[in-house]
């Protein structure tokens, strides 16, 4: 069945995500405390002590990597913010008014994604200022770039946090949810070491992670450079992964809200 | 001038996991601008019927039309028409109330102008203007509950459905919004759908009366008539020894002027009634608050050994639950009749008890409610339900809340 989209309702979704994460502030500081943490401590604590990887000052190095987490955690706990919609009963006066179930997940999609890239945007000042980046016209350039790899990673996550929070009935299953699909998803995205030189497993499991794809693309907007492993085209390898990483989840997210029940 | 049907239903079926008939074959119109109550317990279909036609679920067969849209092929359409304030709350309580009609009215496409010149009226008419711009989650539940009414009303719908609009109130806060849904009526002319188990409710608002149960439609007419099908008066007779209410029964059994017998327990007589509570350990507190709000329950004869046996241990914590909850009294020392002329037959039931050495405690006379009606018409009580889970954890919720302390189980 065709399901026509009404503007008017993916940005009045959109607009009340924007709202709800403007003020859970809570939610906000804690995720932006919790990367200064990883930025620190991993960036100058043990880079200082283990130097940089390569040319590249290790703080440099995880800094796409981290802003990265913040995507991910942020735009998978959106998607799966319906289980809280349809758990306080908000969901209902979605789907009695006269539009159709895509328009308001399509608003949902996008507004967990610009929310995860503001999110994205913060870490990435919070790196800049902490010394990441080299700020040149280049770097300037790479870093309005990543905003749109950005949102494009995000949009994906949401949609992937929107299949789950179909199928799943009730929020005890977020535990689970972090532990068994966040967490190894950003352990294995590369954000600590490089993929070169890693047991075979190791690797393969890495490349089977979308996020690695992610960070990847965020390291050559960020630092211009990425692995060795998918050579000088790495950018286009990584934007084409995190594209179709993207048409599945949002499909399948798509699908699976509309089959689900109220 | 014939009036016109804005819903028409045709043999609405609804069926879950291919056994559960929550609704079975109902067919029914709404006329324009009226208010119709479903009357029914928990789970009888009345909620399940509104989600049908408000194209939420899909019927497993039969169809209806509103507002001369079918809910099958015109769902759009359907949704364009109604306004539906759902059973639970459904507002977002990290919007302000304000924000959460605009989010409503961008959604139903209303332009700007519109949108504000209306929830500016609304908010005027239930009385929210100076706590518009306070977060939902600051609100009382009577607020939100008129929130949700404005915000139902926002988009000019042809036909309002009403879940429940007074599940957990207070007296008085249920009675202001009994005056803005008449008012919202009589103004909007909007036809209006209201789903209840407070028979004063139906009583109070609607013009016509559908009774619910087990999914069917049992009658369907205007509250005055239903009364009118009960001829005569109802005898409440309070018993000092329990034990005697079987032999007293038997008694009046083969009297032609007695047409029905119930086991009851009595809600309009306050005084009768605080009396026999106060013989049964553990209600009093609850009875304080049931009898702000005057109701009365019943159980069939045929329940009665059984209900006398566990009445002891449902006396601790079910009972008075449920009283607290709905202003109903299950009374083991009862006897409800429907008699004609009650009054010139008091005289005789009182010597009969004589004569058979029955003591009687007291003897209350009255017209019948809707109450008897509905107990009449269905066999039994619409207090004495059992309701789903949910209902349940609700109920136990709103009864924690309102004791302050822990109910058991």
């Amino acid at each position: 069945m065709v399901q026509p989209l009404s503007g008017q309702a993916i940005y009045v979704v959109l607009l009340r995500e924007l709202k709800r994460y403007w003020r859970a502030k809570a939610r906000v500081i804690s995720s932006v405390a919790q990367s200064i943490f990883f930025l620190a401590i991993f960036g100058l604590g043990l880079g200082e002590f283990m130097g940089g990887i390569g040319e590249i000052r290790y703080l440099s190095y995880i800094a796409p990597g981290v802003i990265g987490m913040g995507l991910l955690f942020g735009s998978v706990f959106s998607g799966v913010s319906i289980i809280f919609d349809r758990q306080f009963g908000f969901m209902k006066e979605m789907l009695v008014a006269p539009v159709s179930r895509t328009s308001i997940i399509v608003g949902k999609i996008l507004g967990g994604a610009t929310t995860a890239t503001i999110q994205g945007i913060i870490l990435m000042s919070i790196a800049g200022i902490m010394g990441a980046f080299t700020i040149s016209f280049t770097f300037l350039g790479g870093a309005i770039t990543a905003v749109g790899a950005m949102l494009l990673i995000a949009a994906g996550f949401v949609g992937l946090g929107v299949a789950i929070g179909s199928i799943l009935n009730d929020f005890h299953a977020f535990q689970l949810l972090s532990t068994f699909v966040m967490w190894p998803m950003f352990m294995l995205s590369g954000v600590f070491f490089p993929i070169t030189g890693q047991p075979l497993p190791l690797q393969v499991a890495m490349l089977c992670d979308p996020m690695f794809y992610g960070v990847e693309l965020l390291r050559w907007c960020l630092l211009g450079t990425g692995t060795e492993l998918l050579g000088s085209f790495g950018w286009l390898i990584s934007l084409a992964v995190v594209a179709g990483f993207d048409a599945v989840m949002v499909s399948l997210g798509t699908y699976l809200f509309s089959r689900s029940q109220i | 001038m014939g009036k016109i049907n804005t819903i028409e239903v045709k043999e609405l079926t609804k069926i879950f996991d291919k056994t559960v008939k929550a609704v079975d074959g109902i067919s029914f119109n709404v006329e324009e601008g009226e208010i119709l109550g479903f009357l029914g317990p928990n789970g009888a279909g009345k909620t399940t019927t509104l989600n049908m036609l408000s194209t939420l679920l899909r019927p497993s067969s039969g169809t209806a039309t509103v507002n001369g849209h079918d809910i099958l092929t015109e769902s759009d359409d359907v949704r364009r028409s109604i306004g539906y304030v759902f059973q639970d709350t459904t507002l977002d309580i990290e919007l302000t109330g304000e924000e959460n009609l605009d989010f409503h009215g961008r959604l139903y496409g209303l332009d700007r102008n519109v949108r504000q010149q209306r929830i500016k009226e609304l908010l005027e008419l239930v009385q929210l203007t100076d706590r518009a711009d306070d977060r939902v989650k600051t609100y009382s539940g009577g607020m939100k509950r008129r929130l949700e009414i404005a915000r139902g009303l926002l988009h000019h719908p042809k036909v309002l459905f009403l879940d429940e609009p007074t599940l957990g109130l207070d007296p008085q806060t249920r009675r202001s919004i009994w005056e803005h849904i008449q008012r919202l009526n009589q103004e909007n002319g909007v036809t209006i759908i209201l789903t209840t188990h407070y028979t004063e409710e139906a009583d109070y608002l609607c013009k016509r009366i559908l009774i619910i149960d087990f999914g069917k439609v049992v009658v369907l007419d205007t509250s005055d008539n239903l009364k009118a099908r009960l001829e005569g008066d109802v005898v409440t007779l309070l018993f000092k020894n329990p034990k005697e209410i079987e032999t007293f029964r038997s008694l009046l059994k083969n009297k032609n002027w007695i047409h029905q017998i119930n086991v009851v327990a009595t809600g309009n007589n306050y005084a009768a009634m605080s009396r026999m509570i106060q013989n049964i350990p553990g209600r009093s507190r609850s009875m304080n608050m049931g009898g702000a709000m005057p109701g009365m329950s019943h159980r069939n004869i045929g329940d009665h050994k059984k209900t006398t046996k566990t009445s002891q241990r449902k006396t601790e914590q079910s009972a008075a639950d449920e009283s607290l909850q709905f202003g109903g009294k299950t009374c083991p020392k009862c006897l409800n009749l429907l008699v004609d002329k009650g009054g010139h037959r008091i005289p005789e039931i009182v010597k009969l008890a004589d004569e058979a050495g029955v003591i009687l405690e007291s003897v209350e006379l009255r017209k019948p409610t809707l109450d008897d009606v509905f107990l009449s018409v269905t066999g039994r009580n619409i207090r004495d339900e059992k309701g789903s889970i949910v209902d349940m954890v609700r109920r136990h919720r709103i009864l924690r809340q309102a004791r302050g302390h822990k109910v058991k189980g």
